[in-house]
């Protein structure tokens, strides 16, 4: 049983014009448990949207997405929303953290939907999740008061706080200089390696998708395979 | 439960976090909570004042006043009445009554002596009527056996008098026909500006050094009886009356409390609670202007906890209770501000008259002002939480 499934995925939206813009056609993936997937493509390409779709985030108007065997079409809202908050963890180019809260507040924030044990002690797991990420003496900082690297680490603590099996990279290192993004990406690959996750990174950075496993290309909303030939060798940072 | 109350800590963190936006969308509800319960307490002043005044005048809920006169005019005899009025009270064990008959009394001030206005009353007049002397006492059970008479004055009275201490036990002649010196025990205050001189004594010190006033009035019987038995208590005392001193006198029995203060009452308190709901109203309003306004502004967040997992239901739950919090918060400082207000500010005398029983502070008005701006914060939160959760989680994280 493969951790994720898509299957002849497609999604059409209807524009106000009454216009139909078919954003993905066709796309078949699988991707296996521990896996680092490398999605790239041009903007507009569907790359978002395919990401998504996999992170639960929105539904295929085509085909069929399983996730570790369960079929997700006939899901409600609320048990996508339970499934996406223990199952993803999510990684966005712009960090999206949140306005007013320190990054130790920052990364325990999904512990809020989590419940049980995990809830109580949210603040230690945070304080553990930045010390992982080398953040543990900013953990009272603001967001405002870091440095860009220093809050995709803050994202990516967060994204990992609940120990999610997959975690989905949306342009991480889109808004940080070169020598950071390898940073990032280090750290990504190191975390996701230790943790057993799945990662998947989509990205229009040739550097940044030549450090997965298996690398696809998404050009007008159709996936295909991208030979590694063609893709930048990563860049290594020995770490200081 | 965990759920629960991690709802509960996002909404309280959210308000923690935003707390200058929280507190100038707030003002106008702290407003309106501090001037619902300044205003409740305001009524409840103002009815207690005006009931306090209704019963120094009419005498407490329910006093029957009994009067009788012959029908040729003339006055029957005191000692007549006196007696009967003793035999109805004794009937029907009243346990509050009073004579009341009153004269004009010469006093010789300082200045000269001059004309006063003075009751002859029985000890329980004062509680009847609510009698509460600035300085001194009312008439005690002990002051019917003094070697001379006692009196309560008012404030002109004492004041003509040079204000004197009553701890010095003054007292002053009243003048007539066998003049009699008299001891002030108690100086109750004026009911108007510009009162005359007045003055109480006790019916039994009338007859006992034979007190003699000009335009003496016949002596009338005061009743103080359970309100709900007042109509009752008329019927049977008029009946009794009329038995006791034949057909020839008219009786009349009447009920001197104002019956219709609880209909006044009534209209008050709904005009206060009109002006309270209306100030609640306008406050609730900025509130929800500026929680429409914030929610727009936090559509990037809400996509984010969406995809950390929450649910359409706790997004709806947890920006609805950000309302409910901050509400809540400012109904409370609304309220301690209230209770500064009407600690501080000597509202009995703003309101134009002396209270005497002061009203406590009305914890009801608190518990409604609390109760009606956790409802009004829950109100205005609908709308916001409505919108936060039509928030596409695609387009908000992209935002």
């Amino acid at each position: 049983m493969s951790l994720i499934e898509l299957d002849g995925v497609g999604r059409t939206v209807f524009l106000p014009d009454g216009d139909r813009l078919e954003i993905l056609r066709g796309v078949t993936l699988t991707i296996e448990a521990g896996e680092h997937v490398s999605i790239v493509g041009r903007s507009g390409s569907g790359k978002s949207t395919l990401l998504n779709l996999m992170g639960l985030l929105d539904t295929p108007s085509d085909g069929e997405y399983v996730l570790e065997g369960r079929p997700t079409r006939g899901l409600s809202q609320r048990q996508r929303a339970r499934l996406r908050g223990a199952g993803f963890g999510f990684v966005f180019q712009q960090f999206n953290l949140l306005p007013g809260r320190t990054a130790l507040q920052n990364v325990a924030a999904p512990l809020l939907y989590s419940g049980g044990r995990d809830f109580w002690r949210r603040n230690r797991l945070a304080a553990d999740m930045l010390e992982r990420v080398g953040l543990g003496d900013r953990a009272d900082t603001m967001p405002e008061k870091l440095s860009g690297g220093e809050q995709q680490r803050v994202a990516i603590a967060r994204s990992l706080i609940r120990s999610p099996r997959v975690i989905l990279c949306d342009e991480p290192t889109g808004a940080l200089d070169v020598q950071t993004g390898t940073e990032i990406m280090d750290l990504l690959d190191a975390i996701a390696g230790e943790s057993g996750a799945t990662l998947v990174t989509i990205t229009h950075d040739t550097m940044v998708a030549a450090r997965a496993h298996r690398h696809y290309r998404l050009d007008a909303g159709l996936l295909g395979p991208l030979d590694p030939a063609t893709l930048a060798p990563a860049r290594q940072v020995v770490a200081s | 439960m965990t759920g629960l109350v991690a709802a509960f800590v996002e909404a309280w963190d959210e308000v923690r976090i935003h707390k200058v936006r929280v507190i100038v969308s707030l003002i106008g509800v702290l407003i309106a909570v501090a001037a619902m319960t300044v205003i409740t307490a305001l009524g409840d002043m103002a009815r207690q004042a005006n009931a306090e005044h209704s019963e120094r005048t009419s005498g407490r809920a329910a006093t029957l006043q009994v009067n009788a006169w012959s029908m040729d005019g003339t006055q029957p005899a005191a000692d007549t009445l006196t007696s009967a009025y003793a035999e109805v009270v004794e009937r029907h064990a009243v346990e509050y009554s009073s004579l009341l008959s009153t004269t004009e009394l010469r006093v010789q001030f300082t200045e000269g002596a001059e004309p006063v206005w003075a009751s002859y009353v029985d000890r329980p007049y004062g509680e009847m009527h609510r009698i509460e002397p600035a300085h001194g006492r009312w008439f005690s059970a002990a002051d019917e056996r003094r070697f001379a008479p006692a009196i309560v004055v008012n404030e002109a009275f004492h004041q003509r008098l040079g204000e004197p201490d009553l701890r010095t036990n003054p007292t002053v002649v009243l003048a007539g026909e066998r003049p009699v010196r008299a001891t002030v025990i108690g100086v109750t205050p004026n009911a108007y500006s510009d009162e005359m001189p007045s003055v109480y004594l006790l019916q039994a010190h009338q007859q006992q050094w034979g007190i003699q006033g000009m335009y003496d009035s016949a002596p009338l019987l005061e009743l103080w009886v359970p309100p709900e038995n007042a109509e009752e208590f008329t019927e049977v005392v008029r009946a009794d009356l009329a038995g006791l001193l034949g057909q020839d006198l008219q009786i009349e029995v009447y009920r001197l409390d104002p019956t219709d203060f609880d209909v006044i009452d009534g209209q008050l308190q709904w005009v206060v609670r009109g002006v309270s709901v209306i100030a609640l109203g306008m406050g609730a309003l900025g509130l929800l202007n500026i929680a429409l306004v914030t929610v727009r502004y936090r559509v990037r967040e809400i996509g984010v906890r969406r995809s950390f997992g929450a649910t359409s239901g706790r997004v709806f739950f947890s920006v609805m209770m950000e309302s409910v919090f901050a509400t809540a918060v400012a109904g409370l400082a609304g309220v301690v501000l209230a209770v500064a207000i009407v600690k501080n500010v000597p509202i009995d005398e703003l309101i134009g008259g002396s209270v005497t029983d002061v009203p406590e502070f009305p914890v009801r008005a608190a518990v409604e002002g609390l109760v009606a701006a956790t409802v009004v914060g829950a109100l205005a939160g609908i709308v916001p939480a409505t919108v936060a959760v039509r928030v596409k989680v695609i387009d908000a994280i992209r935002f």
